[in-house]
């Protein structure tokens, strides 16, 4: 049976692996961005603006 | 490098940009209409008659009633005028991002068409009160198969697209494009899932707190992909384009997009706090409300700082007042969702215009805006041409702006005012210090100024449909035509499946949340061994890291080259949340999930009611839950045994009606128990007639209330021959009705709605059409009414019987002493 009692011990289990698994991704994504080197970034970062005559 | 000539399909983004201007004004010219009925009834179809010298005589016209148009405008908006002005973007940056025309001319066309195709359904169904019921999910069943279908034909032309590129490596605007597609799609389905019982209408297959949980997942989170990744996605894109320079910080960007794609999903609990729905759940949903935090604003500032040494601009480019302003109110509207998720504050906020002022400020603000930008940036490109007036578009900033602030301080301060208001005690604290209506008369000047700065915000915006008009007038549509060098993917380039979720990283990080789960669940002593094997996996995660860090480096960078196992890294990453709040849920044995109390099934007529209760709209006013919060149990769930709403309540109610507004008193405990002698009547905290005249005319029963005049309810005759298929399709859905024939059920509804009419009758009802109505003709003419179906109704809300109560659990200790006097 699965009464309120029981959602109540999810409360303390649930919330924490969560949070650790969020915390594993953001870092993941955080080490991927650090290690991105600079120049391939610019490079990246500038493909919006690069090669689009699309002046008025 | 060879090379290519490509012309990009601008006609698609020109139709859908035009669409979206065309459908912002209706939706918001039908807000504005809403926001004026909050404070004057009479706008609910009365203003006709006066408008018209009597010739059109109406106390209140069905298909314009708050109920029903609420969510005609809130779909408008969403799905309409931002819908439009998403795809307007997502079409023309695409091609430009990629360097390669659309993949297929057809699949765009049939993509605009069918979807103003849906759009105008939704128009004409909504006012007609055929409804699913659930907030932004209200368009009916073959409706939402032609957004499914629509929806798939878009994502097949987009990826078509990215694997037809002519740029090695997808853009961040496209990640963001990307989420957006899938994670709406697997959104929609879940949250959309009916059974079908005509061609107008469905049950959904979840109830009671399994609906609400479904439903605020997709509502959250079509707030989250449908109104901020995708015009994210525009702001990467067309702000540094406006501000001619890159993006602030593409590491940024990076980390704003995993982190925000994977926390967003989970925070749709945030809107049940203090309700009846798990703990655990709502603890989560604030949790990642909270962490949200960190994300928005990583996207917020890495918007705002791409402007850095193109702040003089702002005086002089309309394009870049907007999008500044617009990323601005994001900043805003993104702190103040983490906010009131917070418990104590949400005890505040929820059920008050409070959450309505917020809402605002980010379709206004963030989308509106944002929206004006794009639209100012691209008509003079599209149309080969100079924007028509500079000074109109400031106008329209202008007037716009002030539209705003004149809203959202108008929203917190009536929502701040109700929520002290209703929770207010007398001395002593045991009795209430206001009825619920003198909260809403001391708000109503709020919202007559709300009203007022829809309608400002409405006159800029025309400003601004009026200079794209002109503009356009101004050229000719000329469609870009652009060299490109072709881009050559040898097999180096490729990244397969199997590489993609092998690779060190996703590894990693699986295996070691995989150990650190099962140190939760096994048993001592194992689960020790599990942090350990954890710890050791982080360990070696680093080692490996430091021994070469290019090969990540690299793995990340082949990611963003193959647009597939990115796409499914995505999907996965959006559906964890999804899948560790909702299946628990879904799995548990619902009849036993129910504390002390399991709800009375409604009869043939109840249902009936319920129905018509559900395609009026009254769930955008009134709602069926009382908090687990005093003021709440006072005002709403008096009595020893009754207090707040437990879940067994409405462990049958396909959908849920918990609502998340209250511009009236909650109806949880509105219904009772069986008049002596019936078998099916019941009375509950007020009598028939009560609900009779309320119905007739709110003002004579509730002297200040803006709810509209219901009396076309007594016009029209309930819905019976229906009954059968409908309770067939509960009872697959899992509802105990008890089993009946067809005749049986239509007998049964007859016969309650003759006994209520009798007993109106009885008390002194009539028609004020009819005055002159002999007793016998007014009982057969109300008996098979929609009204008295809808009494029949209200008489039931929150019947239930008790069941063996579970075994308490000792309290916790709250204090040393405590613990210390157990133990001894």
């Amino acid at each position: 049976m699965f009464k309120r009692i029981v959602y109540e011990d999810w409360a303390t289990i649930v919330p924490i692996i969560s949070f650790i698994a969020t915390a594993g991704v953001f870092f993941i994504a955080t080490i991927r961005a650090l290690c991105l080197p600079r120049h391939r970034c610019d490079q990246l970062a500038s493909i919006p603006l690069s090669k689009t005559p699309d002046e008025p | 490098m060879p090379t290519t000539s490509i012309t990009y399909d601008d006609k698609t983004v020109r139709r859908f940009m035009t669409a979206s201007i065309f459908w912002g004004i209706i939706g918001m010219l039908v807000g504005v209409l809403a926001a004026t009925q909050l404070s004057w009834w009479q706008m609910n179809g009365k203003f006709l008659e006066m408008l018209s010298f009597g010739l059109l005589k109406s106390e209140g016209l069905s298909y314009i009633t708050f109920g029903r148009i609420r969510p005609l405008h809130t779909n408008a908006v969403i799905f309409a005028f931002v819908g439009n002005m998403v795809f307007a973007g997502v079409y023309y940056s695409t091609q430009r991002l990629c360097r390669v025309r659309t993949a297929s001319d057809w699949l765009s066309r049939i993509h605009f068409w069918g979807w103003q195709l849906i759009i105008v359904g939704a128009a004409v169904t909504l006012p007609a009160g055929l409804t699913r019921g659930k907030e932004y999910a209200e368009l009916i069943w073959p409706l939402n198969i032609g957004v499914v279908v629509i929806w798939v034909i878009f994502g097949v032309n987009f990826f078509w697209t990215l694997a037809k590129r002519n740029e090695r490596s997808l853009y961040v605007s496209l990640w963001f494009y990307i989420a957006t597609i899938v994670t709406i799609a697997m959104l929609y389905v879940v949250n959309h899932l009916s059974l079908p019982t005509s061609l107008v209408h469905s049950y959904p297959i979840f109830g009671g707190v399994q609906d609400g949980l479904v439903q605020w997942w997709y509502g959250h989170n079509a707030v989250a992909f449908f109104l901020t990744t995708p015009i994210l996605g525009i702001m990467y894109y067309f702000l540094p384009k406006a501000a001619d320079r890159p993006v602030y910080s593409y590491r940024l960007s990076i980390i704003h997009f995993w982190a925000l794609v994977f926390i967003y999903i989970w925070a749709g609990p945030h809107h049940l706090l203090n309700t009846s729905l798990p703990q655990w759940l709502q603890t989560l949903g604030m949790l990642f409300s909270l962490m949200l935090w960190a994300p928005s604003w990583a996207g917020m500032l890495n918007g705002l700082l791409t402007l850095r040494g193109a702040w003089d601009k702002l005086r002089t480019d309309p394009v870049i007042k907007f999008f500044a302003t617009a990323v601005t109110f994001y900043g805003m509207a993104t702190f103040e969702g983490p906010l009131l998720s917070i418990r104590a504050v949400n005890a505040l906020s929820h059920y008050t215009d409070w959450t309505i002022g917020h809402v605002h400020s980010g379709a206004l603000g963030w989308n509106g805006f944002m929206a004006a930008g794009m639209f100012y940036w691209l008509a003079p490109r599209l149309w080969k041409t100079k924007l028509w007036s500079t000074t109109l578009a400031n106008m329209h900033f202008w007037i716009g702006l002030v539209g705003i602030l004149l809203y959202v301080a108008a929203m917190w301060v009536a929502g701040i005012t109700q929520g002290l208001m209703l929770s207010e005690t007398n001395p002593g604290g045991a009795t209430l210090k206001y009825e619920f209506v003198e909260t809403l008369r001391s708000i109503n000047i709020h919202y007559a100024l709300r009203a007022f700065g829809g309608t400002l915000y409405l006159v800029g915006f025309l400003l601004g449909a009026v200079n794209i008009y002109m503009t356009a007038r101004s050229g000719k549509a000329t469609d870009d035509t652009v060299e490109v060098e072709i881009m050559v993917t040898g097999k180096k380039h490729r990244m397969t499946l199997k590489e993609a979720f092998s690779g060190d990283p996703v590894i990693y990080l699986v295996l070691s949340h995989l150990f650190m789960v099962l140190w939760f669940f096994l048993p001592p002593h194992a689960d020790k061994a599990a942090l350990l094997v954890a710890i050791g996996l982080g360990i070696k995660g680093v080692i490996v890291f430091r021994a070469n860090p290019g090969s990540w480096a690299t793995y990340f960078s082949r990611l963003i080259e193959n647009h597939l196992p990115f796409t499914i890294l995505i999907f996965i990453t959006a559906a964890v949340g999804g899948v560790v709040q909702i299946i628990p849920s879904l799995l548990v044995n619902r009849a036993a999930n129910v504390e002390d109390r399991v709800q009375e099934i409604y009869t043939p007529l109840e249902l009936a009611g319920r129905d018509i209760y559900v395609a009026e709209g009254c769930y955008n006013c009134h709602s069926q839950m009382i908090r687990t919060l005093v003021p709440d149990v006072l005002r709403y769930g008096p009595g020893p045994t009754e207090g707040y709403s437990r879940l067994g309540e409405s462990i049958y109610d396909h959908p849920y009606q918990w609502g998340s507004k209250r511009t009236g008193p909650d109806l949880s405990r509105e219904g009772g128990a069986l008049v002596t002698g019936s078998t099916v009547m019941r009375l509950g905290k007020r009598d028939n007639l009560w609900h009779f005249n309320h119905l007739i005319d709110p003002r004579q029963t509730s002297p200040g209330s803006n709810m509209p005049p219901y009396a076309f309810l007594f016009e029209a005759k309930a819905d019976v021959k229906s009954l059968p298929g409908k309770i067939a399709a509960q009872s697959t859905l899992g509802v105990p009705w008890p089993a009946m024939t067809k005749d049986a059920i239509e007998q049964s509804a007859r016969d309650q709605g003759f006994e209520i009419a009798t007993a109106l009758v009885k008390a002194g009802a009539f028609l004020p059409g009819k005055p002159d109505l002999s007793p016998e003709l007014l009982r057969r003419e109300l008996a098979e009414t929609e009204g008295v179906a809808l009494i029949a109704y209200l008489q039931k809300i929150g019947a239930y019987h008790t069941v063996g109560k579970p075994a308490l659990k000792p309290a916790p200790a709250l204090d040393p002493d405590a613990t210390r006097a157990t133990t001894r």
